[in-house]
């Protein structure tokens, strides 16, 4: 029996040595961050991909013309230095671009030819998921080495919500000579603040802060490590026990965990997801505008958010919440549907819509306690006298019908909706999609306009008027806007940013 | 060697190799059944590649476009077919999420999951043959119940919870190991063979050889816990039947160690049913490595098939399935020729 001892000590001694060794971090003299992110990018190709972070990612290694930056409520130029629309004819920008923007490795300046290569690529490359964001553009052109004209198709107001941070600027010369997949692969030199070091698609991409770069501040992290980490206790431990400095989407019920923590900070951010109840007119009972307002008199907000969200969200009084391009918060309490189920009862009882059937479509781990939310809306629509229920389809079946049209009342979310133009013509406006298949030709009439109209003032004042008319008919029942939560290591000073793109820019070390 | 010994060594070959080629011939109508079972629910299943893939900005047109481009507006039948073509000739389309040929998309994927399965093996046959065999030597001692706890823990324990509980506690309580992922940037070199752990060996690259066992450890004991319970309470009963066999006996009386009996001849001769369960849960192993995977956020081919799935990538959830088909079928194989290595009286007749 001693010698069985014997060898379970001997493997017990093997086991704690390799413990030991495991417990040795490699030291970096270089400030590195990781990043625990939910989903990364899946292909090399910078326009392959349709996730948000993907954006900030390839932004800060090829360059974008620029972003909205949060901190000013406005556009900033990056590799574009000003930009205008012609006055006589609306349908004509000009883009300036810096001058003297060296690509990393081989110094090559940006000139105005490999921007309207990046833009014919968006467009015509079949990997290409960005096709949507270009489709306003009828015509690039190099005017001159730096400048670059975007003829559109039509007046389109909200122009560098499309172009910006979406059109990464490939180069052309390696385009060229490469082609595509080479180019993309060995030679993705761009721009941008960081270079990029590597991607193992699935697993982690990498950055490295690009020497001499004009966009590279001596404050912004060295690396940047983007690691994928779907499942909320990998990233809430991760940045525990210091593997990573940034978990990205916390959930409420961990956030305790991070609170508690004496290395770590949670902050939260308000996201620009628009959280709403959709109920497609094309469906009865969901044509009758009764029933459509009785069940948005019916939600309370409130309490969900108190006690199922725990605070972790911003009630949406109208469409759209602070921060967002338009919102106004005196036109915004006109808009406020308030929480009744005296007065929804009243109006279920006085269509004849008592005992009526409704069927309610939610994702399930899509949205934050997604299921929780609408399980806790069930009995406040049976309170009013409907005969409520919950369907719980997989997120692709649910999504794929959404799509289609084929859902009559569903919760879901709307994100980077940070000019509100794009998102309300998608779901609001005929021909934007079969999603919710509401229109009106007034709101059609008036998001036309908004399009058109290039004055930052009157522009707000028209969306604000689509606004009021979409609450009026309520075809959606507008919720809340998350807040995002994230982790942050203590060792670095960073605000998260609403639309979930990760900036080195915004990072230092604390 | 002498001559009649060569010549039964060539009849043995010979009924091998007739072995081999009948049961490799057999798999192939396996292979293009499972492959039109698995295209044909992924076709069925709700959900459409175009809604998954692009932008939730995309239009209407945008998704026609793509699924004009991926080939779906065709009848199921002929995308089957052009399928099969294309399979026979080695190719098994290209990944619509990946934008690269579902080959190279699995053979980046695999050897992370054939690593990992491979240490929750060694994990599994390390710790649960001897405890099998300690426990069936000594029934109901009290080795025998420390075995059987372990046991029964290994086969009760879902993978999942038990993965979350070891990143709770080990990384996080103990901080001892990272908790997801497969490396740490900057560690290792260029892959060679795609095994993280023999690159780093063959590189001599000994910290991120370290650095890899370091990720490995707690996915490969979520992973290889089930089987590890399962091994030990099969080796245990096997060995309990073999102790009652009159060669034991014999042996016994001829003055032979208990340990020498023990592990020289019963162990051996109670390998047949401990090769056939490992056999068998090499498979499991392999769909629990979907699991595991996600936990860890191990960049396996388990990983990569969720993400397939979720985002009705066709021709990557087919390939998948049909590289797992595969490896199922080659693992079958390898444990029917063991058995004649183990056992001479095992023959290939048949």
């Amino acid at each position: 029996m001693k010698k069985y001892f014997g060898n379970i000590g001997a493997a017990v001694a093997v086991v704690s040595l390799v413990g030991g060794i495991t417990m040795s971090v490699p030291s970096h003299s270089k400030m590195r961050v990781a990043v625990g992110a939910t989903e990364t990018v899946s292909s090399y190709n910078p326009h392959g991909d349709s996730i948000s972070m993907g954006y900030g990612i390839w932004c800060q290694v090829y360059g974008c013309l620029g972003y909205f930056d949060f901190k000013t409520g406005s556009y900033k130029g990056m590799l574009a230095e000003r930009w205008e629309t012609d006055k006589k004819n609306p349908n004509i920008w000009t883009f300036y671009l810096r001058k003297g923007l060296k690509r990393h490795n081989d110094g090559k300046e940006l000139t105005s030819a490999d921007v309207v290569h990046a833009f014919n690529r968006m467009k015509t490359d079949p990997q290409s998921r960005q096709t949507q964001n270009v489709k306003h553009v009828a015509k690039t052109e190099a005017i001159d080495k730096y400048t670059v004209r975007v003829t559109t198709k039509k007046p389109t107001a909200p122009l560098l919500e499309f172009l910006f941070d979406r059109v990464m600027i490939t180069s052309k010369d390696l385009f060229d000579k490469h082609g595509a997949k080479t180019a993309d692969r060995k030679y993705p030199w761009g721009w941008g603040p960081y270079k990029l070091k590597q991607i193992k698609i699935g697993q982690q991409i990498a950055l490295e802060k690009a020497k001499g770069n004009v966009f590279a501040t001596s404050s912004m992290p060295d690396e940047l490590i983007f690691r994928v980490m779907r499942e909320p206790e990998q990233r809430v431990t991760a940045l525990l026990n210091k593997e990573i400095q940034i978990a990205q989407f916390i959930p409420p019920h961990l956030a305790s965990r991070i609170q508690k923590s004496a290395n770590s900070n949670l902050v939260p951010t308000s996201s620009v997801e628009l959280m709403f109840l959709a109920m497609s007119p094309k469906y009865k009972p969901y044509d009758n505008p009764v029933l459509r307002k009785a069940i948005c008199h019916a939600i309370n907000r409130d309490g969900i958010i108190k006690a199922i969200l725990k605070d972790q969200a911003q009630r949406l009084d109208a469409p759209i919440g602070p921060g967002q391009y338009g919102y106004n918060a005196k036109e915004a309490a006109k808009m406020k549907v308030e929480y009744s189920v005296a007065k929804a009862k009243a109006m279920i009882e006085k269509a004849g819509l008592k005992g009526t059937k409704v069927e309610l479509s939610t994702p399930v781990n899509r949205y934050v306690n997604d299921k929780q939310v609408t399980e806790s809306m069930i009995p406040m629509l049976k309170a009013i006298g409907l005969d409520a229920r919950l369907k719980t389809p997989e997120w692709p079946t649910l999504w794929a019908n959404v799509q289609k049209g084929k859902v009559p009342f569903f919760y879901m979310g709307r994100g980077g909706v940070v000019d509100p133009s794009p998102a309300f013509a998608q779901y609001f406006e005929k021909g934007g999609s079969p999603r919710i298949g509401w229109s009106s030709p007034v709101v059609d009439g008036l998001l036309q306009k908004e399009r058109a109209t290039f004055d930052p003032t009157e522009r707000k004042k028209v969306l604000n008027q689509a606004f009021a008319e979409i609450v009026k008919q309520q075809p959606a029942c507008f919720m809340w806007r998350h807040k995002l939560l994230y982790g942050i290591s203590k060792s670095l000073a960073y605000k998260p940013t609403p639309t979930g793109r990760i900036w080195g820019a915004d990072m230092s070390a604390n | 060697m002498s001559r009649g010994t060569q010549c039964l060594g060539s009849l043995l070959d010979y009924k091998m190799f007739k072995y081999l080629t009948r049961r490799i011939i057999g798999t192939i109508p396996v292979v293009i059944l499972i492959s039109l079972l698995v295209f044909m629910l992924v076709q069925l299943a709700p959900g459409d590649p175009a809604d998954m893939l692009l932008s939730e900005e995309a239009t209407p047109e945008d998704i026609a476009a793509a699924r004009e481009r991926w080939g779906l507006n065709e009848p199921i039948y002929i995308q089957y077919w052009k399928f099969l073509l294309s399979a026979i000739q080695g190719d098994l389309g290209t990944s619509f999420r990946y934008a690269d040929p579902v080959l190279t998309v699995i053979a980046d994927r695999l050897p992370a999951t054939i690593e990992l399965a491979f240490f929750a093996i060694l994990v599994a046959i390390i710790i649960g043959v001897p405890l099998g065999v300690w426990a069936g030597a000594r029934p109901n001692s009290w080795v025998d119940n420390i075995g059987s706890f372990f046991g029964f823990f290994g086969i009760s324990m879902p993978s999942f919870w038990f993965g979350i509980m070891l990143i709770l506690i080990v990384s996080g309580f103990l901080n001892l190991l990272p908790s997801a992922g497969r490396e740490t940037y900057g560690v290792s070199g260029d892959p060679i063979t795609g095994f993280y752990i023999l690159d780093s060996v063959l590189t001599r690259n000994w910290a991120a050889a370290v650095d890899g066992l370091k990720y490995l450890v707690l996915p490969a004991i979520a992973l290889g816990t089930n089987m590890l319970g399962i091994l030990m309470r099969v080796t245990r009963s096997s060995v309990m039947e073999v102790m009652n066999e009159d060669f034991v006996r014999t042996a016994r009386s001829k003055g032979l160690g208990e340990r020498v009996i023990l592990w020289k001849h019963v162990v051996r001769n109670a390998l047949i049913p401990i090769i056939t369960v490992v056999g068998l849960e090499l498979g499991t192993l392999l769909s629990g490595s979907i699991i595991v995977e996600t936990v860890f956020a191990w960049p396996g081919s388990g990983f990569l098939l969720i993400e397939a799935i979720n985002s009705r990538d066709y021709p990557l959830i087919t390939g998948t399935v049909l590289s797992y088909t595969l490896m199922f079928v080659i693992i079958n194989l390898t444990i029917d020729l063991l058995y004649a290595s183990i056992d001479p009286r095992i023959r290939f007749e048949k």
